[in-house]
């Protein structure tokens, strides 16, 4: 069973659409296999839709824009003739939008890609030992997304991070000194969170982090190009 | 300028009717969205777009900071209205929800255009149009007990409000919804023994 989550407030700028692209997907990725948070997200959006668009809301914000920019692009703006473009297109969008499954392989197995992921460019798969990282191009600077694969019996060395770290199980499982992860958990650790994940069977997940991951013990650091990589 | 209110013909009896709010007439929306998904009716699409438009605009404006920006989520939306209007499914949810969803990713896309340079457009694959929406039919249910419940409890005063939409329809606990509106805990518990007092009169003279 699914146990993390992503957090109240973390789903609220989801909702509002305000996350980087890397974790708006982790959060849609959680939510396809998680209906608590899924209903959430429904019930959010309801909310915040029926908010954007009452009156009280709209015009709140046009007392504290105060006049000068909204109200004259709001005659600048010449609505009947926008009407007038969009409704000369006939173009429609075809009912059963083409959904295409992709897939990747990672030491010869294949894993079906999440929907969210489905478009977006992937990197070539490096390796160190039993790990295998492919980098997402989602070029969003300091903020990195890779798919990480571990092998079974593998494991990363105990580290701590200086930014956050947001893992989540796509396939397999992993344990670490909080206990056993399953397919779906979305762990979010941040600086304060010390953890040596290790998989018996091998796993995949997909990994954001905004710093490199700093190995802590003894001769661990000299692993400290291992932070780099998968970071 | 007349207000885009004066605009919507059948409001007012809606505002009687509906128990969702009487603030948005969610139904006078659906009909128009259908008629343009079903006739192309041109005079429809102008009474969504008299509705949305101004406060489309007005979000954008304040979430990009930008006129010329502003205008063309305005305009990617309403053509996505225009061009998927028979993708929207009233049972799944409000017109309103549908838009925002629109809006909410075009706007995503845009913004990704300028910050990363991308034109990947990632929102649709991320908060899919159909499938964001409920689809259960059980949690359908629920959801229309939801809006009923949520009629009543808006005849709540607004600081009771507050407390029971986060407990109940945002799920959050006692304890969160006291960091979250910065007030001790012991007034969320008094306001959500108070609304649900309340709330348990204000049913019952429908349900029992």
């Amino acid at each position: 069973m699914i146990k993390h989550h992503p957090k109240f407030s973390l789903l609220q700028s989801f909702v509002d659409g305000e996350l980087p692209a890397s974790l708006a997907a982790g959060i849609a990725i959680h939510a396809e296999m998680c209906p608590l948070c899924q209903q959430k997200i429904t019930q959010l959006t309801e909310q915040v839709a029926e908010a954007s668009f009452e009156d009280n809301f709209t015009e709140s914000f046009v007392s504290e824009l105060i006049d000068s920019v909204v109200t004259t692009t709001a005659t600048e703006l010449d609505f009947d003739d926008i009407i007038g473009q969009i409704t000369a297109s006939d173009d429609v969008e075809p009912t059963k939008p083409v959904s295409v499954e992709r897939s990747v392989s990672f030491k010869g197995t294949e894993y079906v890609l999440p929907n969210a992921l489905r478009n977006m460019a992937l990197g070539k798969t490096a390796q160190i030992g039993k790990l295998s990282r492919a980098r997402i191009l989602l070029d969003e600077g300091e903020i990195h997304t890779n798919l990480l694969h571990i092998g079974a019996g593998g494991s990363i060395p105990e580290h701590t991070h200086k930014g956050f770290e947001l893992t989540l199980l796509l396939a397999g499982t992993f344990a670490d000194e909080q206990g056993e992860y399953v397919q779906g958990d979305f762990i979010m650790l941040d600086k304060r969170h010390q953890h040596q994940p290790a998989t018996e069977q091998g796993c995949l997940c997909y990994t954001v982090a905004n710093d490199a991951l700093h190995f802590t013990q003894g001769i661990n650091k000299l692993l400290n190009p291992i932070g780099a990589f998968i970071y | 300028m007349q207000s885009v209110h004066s605009e919507l013909p059948s409001r007012q009896t809606a505002a009687t009717s509906s128990s969702m709010t009487n603030k948005i007439d969610h139904s006078q929306l659906c009909q128009w969205l259908k008629a343009v998904a079903v006739d192309r009716d041109k005079q429809a699409f102008t009474g969504v777009f008299k509705f949305f438009a101004p406060k489309i605009q007005r979000i954008a404006q304040s979430k990009l900071n930008n006129e010329a920006l502003a205008a063309e989520v305005l305009q990617d939306t309403m053509s996505n209205v225009w061009r998927k209007a028979h993708l929207f499914d009233e049972s799944k949810g409000a017109a309103t929800t549908w838009v925002y969803t629109i809006m909410r990713n075009v706007t995503f896309d845009l913004l990704r255009k300028i910050k990363a340079n991308k034109e990947d457009n990632l929102s649709d694959d991320i908060w899919p149009l159909a499938e964001s929406l409920n689809t259960e039919d059980e949690s359908f249910t629920d959801h229309i007990q939801s809006r009923n419940l949520l009629g009543v409890i808006e005849t709540l005063p607004e600081n009771q409000q507050q407390v029971v939409k986060g407990f109940y329809f945002m799920e959050m606990s006692q304890e969160q919804l006291a960091v979250h509106l910065n007030l001790p805990l012991g007034t969320i518990k008094s306001r959500l023994r108070l609304a649900l007092g309340k709330l348990k009169l204000k049913l019952g003279e429908h349900h029992d």
